[in-house]
């Protein structure tokens, strides 16, 4: 047996000790085989998220593709959410799951096993983005207000301020060397309440202003979101600078689709809180061997018996009725505020059931496009040796496809939580967690700087230093050359 | 029709293999030895040779494959340049280089290089070189006093091995000089560079001039307005440009400043997987032959095509010489 204390933060000792001592005893008590002790993992981990999709004590089985069995098993604490009183127990019915045949079939299951990048948490996310006001208005608060600060890092006003000088001293140097374009392209993707795009209009306009450059009315503002909902609020607040502003409906894995006209034409990209919503796949070496982390969303016998009768739905109709939600929207439960609360309720006790599925190599690896099979090699290359860790595909996707539409002198800012060394993933938890009705998980930055570094740009990380404690760091490239 | 009408050429470079760049990669970690690799790179200038054959270029090259990229070919083999070979892991990167003292006199080992290419093609061989003004851009001064007189020694002695192509028979030379484009402000002393470098050479000589191919995405964004007038002291007899990407606005240039030489007229475009049809190629042609006359325009893609994977680059070069054989139809009839 080995066991992985995932986090090193000052005054957790305690709880790590207790946690483990309860295992131990467990172990001893469990009757497990040897060979399957030689393979036990027991990983101690600390979940920040308040909400997320583990039980205090969970199992993760190493299964081969057809679902047989293997001997790799791992049994996960969550030391923020394991109740003294209770772990022991946890643990005990957890290392019997272990030994058992099957798992508990009493849970209901939402979805049926897929990588993670195909979870149903995704079409949960989906919903909250296109159906915000509903959520709003049934917890009568803005989203943002579920962020660590209560308010969005992107807002700040000095790092817009810094940002807005950033790039008139771009424009400016375009200018002296006569290669200022006739219209000035700038982007925002994922565009929150609009806060960020009306601050840095604001003070572009102000600073263009100051300086008599005449930039202003060249600059070409694009709105970007998927969701109609959050453009519609989002051109509001932007206001008086509306004939600036376009408003682009599309998907952000793949910006280029939709304004491949404006190739190598848009000279500041900016992104905030995107990439740490997009789907991911997680990948774990044990042992030299490769795995593919798969999951299957689940509500607790109890929670699902509470939703069914607080809903009048049959507990085996539930999956049904969640599935109908997300295809069609809340309104199919009762009347929306109704199905509302049932999406919420379903949200908030869904927990994802992880097995760990074998790959025979490397190639095996679904790789994230833009890169091939060789960087992924590279990246596992310069990781522990014992490892999980995210290939976040939604970002590289996204950013792979929004890279060539920057102008040769033109730049990407990235605001959002980085792992930015591959030793990190051994330092504590990295998602995914859940953010009032949306996924958050942080990006694998070293993942991001082999894809740029394939397109031809360097990336650099630099911590958020306008909020103290912030974990937001701005990713930003420049030409590789 | 002349036989020699729109003819149709290659840049440089040809589609690079994703195992290609491996192989490059595992011969930088040493898990590749010198030997394996040339006769990996042997065999692929014969593959990149038998597809510009039968896509039916007039004009072609080596597709470059034995380079890593476009300095460190010349880095490696310029003596007096220091190049510290564990400043790249990844082939295509750029050594970091310098020079220390005044450049001697060598081969640089083209010839050999033009020669396997003659071996195995009984069409046109094109050999294309870096020229002076990029080389001086990429690699760190450290003894000559400015990047003018470092270019100009730098001239001297590659001109030597130009005059060594001519005489092994090459006919067919190309200087590419991307980075005028990124600072046309050194036009004037890098036309100088330019003139000493292919001075005496005896063989047709081309500039290529674009903005950028790094990583298959453009360096930087213009008009070539910038070249003119100052381009037309270089003593070359063609300038290669590109024009399928950025529109055919500056063909005009050639008319405006009665160009002296003839027109290597980019209609395929480097930075999309998307393939033009041969109709789209006939119509830049078309257009582009109403500003400078056809006998003195030839036809090749915008730059090399290193980043295109193999079936994209072969179906652009399928898609240029059916396009130019349309028009050439026209023409004839």
């Amino acid at each position: 047996m080995i066991v992985h204390v995932n986090q090193f933060e000052r005054g957790r000792a305690a709880p790590s000790g207790e946690a483990l001592a309860c295992v131990l005893d467990a172990v001893e008590e469990s009757g497990l085989d040897s060979r399957t002790l030689a393979s036990l993992r027991v990983h101690l981990d600390w979940i920040q998220y308040r909400a997320n999709f583990r039980d205090p004590v969970t199992v993760r089985r190493a299964t081969e593709r057809d679902g047989q069995l293997l001997a790799l098993a791992e049994l996960a604490v969550d030391l923020r959410q394991a109740a003294a009183h209770a772990i022991r127990d946890d643990v005990s019915a957890a290392l019997a799951a272990i030994g058992a045949e099957a798992a508990d079939d009493r849970r209901v299951f939402l979805d049926d096993w897929a990588p993670l990048r195909d979870s149903i948490i995704w079409r949960f996310n989906r919903l909250f983005w296109q159906r915000l006001g509903d959520w709003e208005k049934a917890t009568g608060r803005g989203f943002e207000h579920a962020l660590p600060s209560g308010r969005s890092d992107a807002n700040h006003p000095d790092a817009v301020a810094d940002a807005v000088a950033e790039f008139w001293t771009l424009l400016r140097e375009l200018e002296k060397r006569g290669q200022l374009p006739a219209e000035v392209f700038a982007m925002e993707i994922g565009v929150g309440t609009g806060g960020r795009a009306a601050l840095w209009l604001d003070r572009f306009q102000a600073l263009d202003e100051e300086r008599g450059t005449g930039y202003y009315p060249r600059v070409r503002f694009l709105l970007c979101d998927y969701s109609l909902p959050t453009l519609d609020r989002a051109l509001e607040t932007v206001g008086r600078h509306r004939d600036a502003v376009s408003m682009i409906a599309m998907d952000a894995l793949n910006p280029l689709k939709a304004l491949a006209f404006l190739r190598y034409k848009i000279l500041y990209i900016h992104l905030t809180n995107v990439y740490d919503n997009l789907p991911t796949d997680e990948l774990v070496r044990r042992d030299g061997r490769l795995y593919l982390v798969e999951a299957r969303a689940y509500v607790s016998p109890a929670n699902a018996a509470g939703i069914a009768r607080e809903f009048g739905i049959a507990p085996d109709a539930l999956r049904a009725t969640v599935d109908r939600v997300l295809e069609v929207g809340p309104d199919v439960v009762e009347d929306r505020a109704r199905g509302t609360t049932f999406w919420r309720a379903v949200w908030d006790a869904l927990r994802l059931e992880e097995r760990l599925v074998a790959l025979a190599d490397v190639a095996e690896a679904p790789v994230p496009p833009g890169l091939h099979q060789g960087h992924l090699e590279a990246l596992l290359d310069a990781a522990p040796d014992d490892v999980r860790f995210q290939l976040s595909r939604g970002a590289a996707e996204s950013f792979v496809n929004t890279l060539p539409l920057l102008h040769p002198r033109g730049y990407l800012q990235v605001q959002d939580i980085f792992v930015t060394s591959m030793d990190e993933y051994r330092q504590g938890f990295r998602g995914p967690g859940k953010l009032d009705g949306s996924v958050v998980n942080w990006v694998n930055g070293a993942l991001l700087a082999a894809v740029a570094a394939r397109a031809g740009y360097d990336v650099h990380v630099a911590p958020f230093h306008y909020r103290p404690g912030s974990r937001t760091s701005i990713l930003y490239t420049t030409q590789r050359d | 029709m002349k036989a020699s009408l729109l003819t149709t050429a290659v840049v440089g470079s040809y589609s690079v293999p994703a195992w290609l760049e491996r192989a490059k990669n595992d011969f930088l970690a040493r898990r590749l030895t010198r030997h394996d690799l040339d006769e990996i790179h042997d065999t692929v200038v014969k593959a990149a040779i038998k597809d510009q054959e039968a896509a039916g270029v007039d004009v072609l090259t080596d597709g470059e494959l034995r380079r890593d990229n476009m300095v460190d070919y010349f880095a490696e083999r310029l003596p007096g340049v220091e190049v510290y070979h564990a400043s790249k892991k990844s082939a295509y990167d750029f050594y970091e280089s310098v020079v220390r003292s005044r450049l001697a006199t060598a081969s640089l080992g083209l010839v050999g290089d033009f020669r396997f290419l003659r071996r195995f093609t009984d069409r046109v061989p094109k050999v294309s070189i870096t020229g002076p003004h990029t080389l001086v851009k990429r690699m760190r001064n450290g003894y000559y006093p400015n990047e003018e007189a470092f270019a100009m020694d730098l001239a001297r002695v590659m001109n030597g091995e130009l005059r060594e192509l001519a005489k092994a028979g090459a006919t067919e030379l190309q200087i590419d000089e991307p980075y005028y484009s990124g600072f046309p402000e050194d036009l004037p002393w890098a036309i100088r560079a330019l003139n000493v470098l292919v001075e005496g050479v005896g063989a047709r000589v081309g500039l290529h001039v674009c903005y950028g191919n790094r990583y298959g995405k453009p360096s930087w964004e213009g008009t070539y307005r910038y070249l003119f007038p100052a381009v037309l002291e270089a003593r070359v007899q063609q300038l290669t440009l590109e024009f399928a990407r950025r529109g055919e606005d500056d063909v005009a240039l050639f008319g405006e400043f009665a160009a002296p030489f003839t027109l290597g007229l980019g209609i395929i475009d480097v930075k999309t997987h998307e393939v033009e049809t041969a109709e789209v190629v006939a119509e830049r042609i078309r257009q582009a032959i109403k500003l400078v006359p056809a006998d003195r325009v030839s036809v090749n893609p915008d730059c090399g095509l290193m980043h295109l994977p193999r079936d994209v680059a072969f179906a652009k070069l399928v898609a240029m010489v059916e396009g130019t054989a349309i028009v050439r139809r026209e023409l004839g009839g």
